[in-house]
């Protein structure tokens, strides 16, 4: 990894070199694009590019008084101006020749928060050169401030303690790193591969002592208690799609709260319920069905005692598993795509026909910490076409429901905003939406009214 | 794309007004095209197709693809 501190601070030191009137026309919002992008050895060189062409630019030359002289005191100091700028490009080229490089090509896949914590670990891209974690300090949602970033990529999982992130190396294998101190995360350790099926997904347990690896058609447990040496303690064989029947396979991953059951959905119209209780002996108590609907995103409640998902097609389910070996429905809530809030005009309108190349709706599900509300984010992302142009919109719909602590619903409430991602992400209040940037690593974070 | 780049086509685009700059929005400024910008894009890729166009037949001749 690179100084990206450095590099911030030096694209910032740049912009400040650009003829006066080009600052005060760009440079508030050229600062503000450096907040939210991943300064590299890269971005100086560009900018220093970008300094230069201003100034020969005649448009912005005009505005400066005549021709600056230099006194013979000042051309001495010019002179070692320009070989230190010289001798750090030479470094920050020789940084920028990484075996990796963190570009953020590709945009925010994936972001972990840590319970409690004021840590989010945001993910750029899967199991290329390209891909990037980044840790930020969220103390102030409205600004979050980067703190690092390194080689890892989604899937990614922070651990409850916020001191070990899960990702996976260049190749392929699940990867621990020490974020103790999340300014300088550390490799700790390269777990072994599961066979050729891709890793999708990676859970920590609310204890932090086990680590769920998720790949296609298998599910991985290992002891991560001492990190830099993981041990596998059990395999389980996940449910598989049919090859061919579904082009579409929403996968999640997640714990109860007490560590005790483990719910897994794989991309079927399963959610397979697993007794982790002893991880090295975990199996299967019992399957969750939502016939010809895929589940797409499933989570606990405080308590444990209920699990909520949403399908493909936008129904909530609500389950309790007060007796985990016999899940019971307590809730069925359909039609919320059709419900969500619409860019106006747009081709995706509930009553609209349908659009086979529009992307599919993407879901997050949360319970609020005290287990009374549900909250349910749609993302739609849809295309606009009118004569002169086509453009795409994204929104997010968010949903609250009121829960009994036996899993009835009532009194929704929902909100709405107009996103650039359309995989959102819940915090844990279960309140606060993450959203991803599509081109950048870049994360928005928003609460609803 | 590096910031360098970005606001260097930017500004490029502004100058000639085939971009403006609309209010911005929670730290994210959006630029709208003008008419002028459609014009302008409309010729570029008609000259485009033009090209591909010449391109195809050219190659269609050279080895009958």
């Amino acid at each position: 990894m690179m100084w990206p501190g450095l590099a911030g601070r030096l694209s910032r030191v740049l912009v400040g070199c650009h003829p006066r009137r080009w600052r005060e026309r760009y440079g508030g919002e050229m600062v503000d694009v450096l907040d939210q992008h991943q300064a590299s050895a890269r971005t100086v060189l560009n900018l220093t590019a970008s300094v230069l062409s201003a100034h020969a630019d005649p448009a912005y030359r005009a505005e400066r008084p005549a021709r600056i002289r230099l006194s013979d005191g000042e051309k001495p100091v010019i002179a070692v101006a320009a070989a230190v700028l010289a001798i750090v490009t030479v470094i920050f080229i020789g940084a920028w020749n990484d075996r990796w490089h963190l570009s953020g090509a590709g945009g925010v896949g994936g972001v972990a928060f840590a319970p409690g914590q004021h840590l989010l670990v945001s993910a750029v891209g899967g199991a290329s050169q390209d891909s990037m974690d980044t840790m930020w300090d969220i103390t102030d949602p409205a600004r979050p401030r980067q703190l690092s970033a390194f080689q890892g990529g989604e899937p990614t999982a922070l651990s409850p303690d916020g001191r070990i992130v899960a990702t996976l190396s260049y190749d392929g294998q699940p990867v621990l790193w020490d974020v103790a101190n999340p300014r300088r995360p550390a490799r700790i350790a390269t777990m072994p591969t599961g066979g050729t099926a891709p890793l999708w997904g990676e859970a920590f347990s609310p204890d932090g002592q086990i680590l769920a690896v998720a790949y296609t058609d298998q599910i991985f447990l290992w002891d991560v208690a001492s990190a830099a040496r993981p041990r596998l303690l059990r395999t389980l064989a996940a449910p598989v799609t049919p090859a061919g029947e579904a082009s579409f396979t929403p996968q999640d991953i997640t714990f109860s709260p007490d560590g005790r059951i483990l719910a897994s959905v794989t991309g079927t119209d399963h959610v397979t319920v697993w007794n982790v209780t002893d991880p090295a002996r975990a199996a299967r108590i019992a399957t969750l069905t939502s016939p010809r609907d895929f589940a797409q995103a499933i989570t606990f409640s405080p308590r444990g005692n209920l699990l909520a998902g949403v399908t493909y097609n936008g129904t909530v389910l609500v389950f309790s598993l007060a007796d985990p070996a016999r899940p019971t429905l307590t809730a069925t809530i359909s039609g919320i795509t059709a419900d969500a809030l619409y860019p106006d005009g747009l081709l995706q309108h509930p009553d609209a026909p349908p659009c086979p190349s529009c992307s599919p709706a993407n879901y997050a599900v949360a319970f609020t910490p005290d287990g009374r509300t549900l909250t349910v984010v749609v993302a739609r992302q849809e295309g606009n076409v009118t004569a002169s142009a086509f453009s795409m919109a994204t929104r997010d719909t968010v949903f609250t429901w009121n829960v009994t602590s036996s899993g009835a619903v009532s009194s929704l409430t929902t909100a709405f905003r107009d996103v650039d991602d359309s995989e959102p992400t819940l915090a844990p209040d279960g309140r606060t939406v993450a959203d991803g940037s599509p081109t950048s690593n870049a994360v928005y974070l928003w609460t609803p009214p | 794309m590096e910031p360098g780049t970005l606001y260097g086509a930017l500004s490029r685009l502004e100058r000639r007004g085939w971009v403006r700059p609309l209010a911005t929005a929670e730290r994210r400024r959006p630029y709208q095209i003008t008419a002028a910008g459609q014009e302008i894009l409309a010729e570029q890729v008609t000259t485009m197709q033009q090209i591909v166009h010449v391109a195809r037949l050219r190659t269609a001749m050279a080895w009958g693809a």
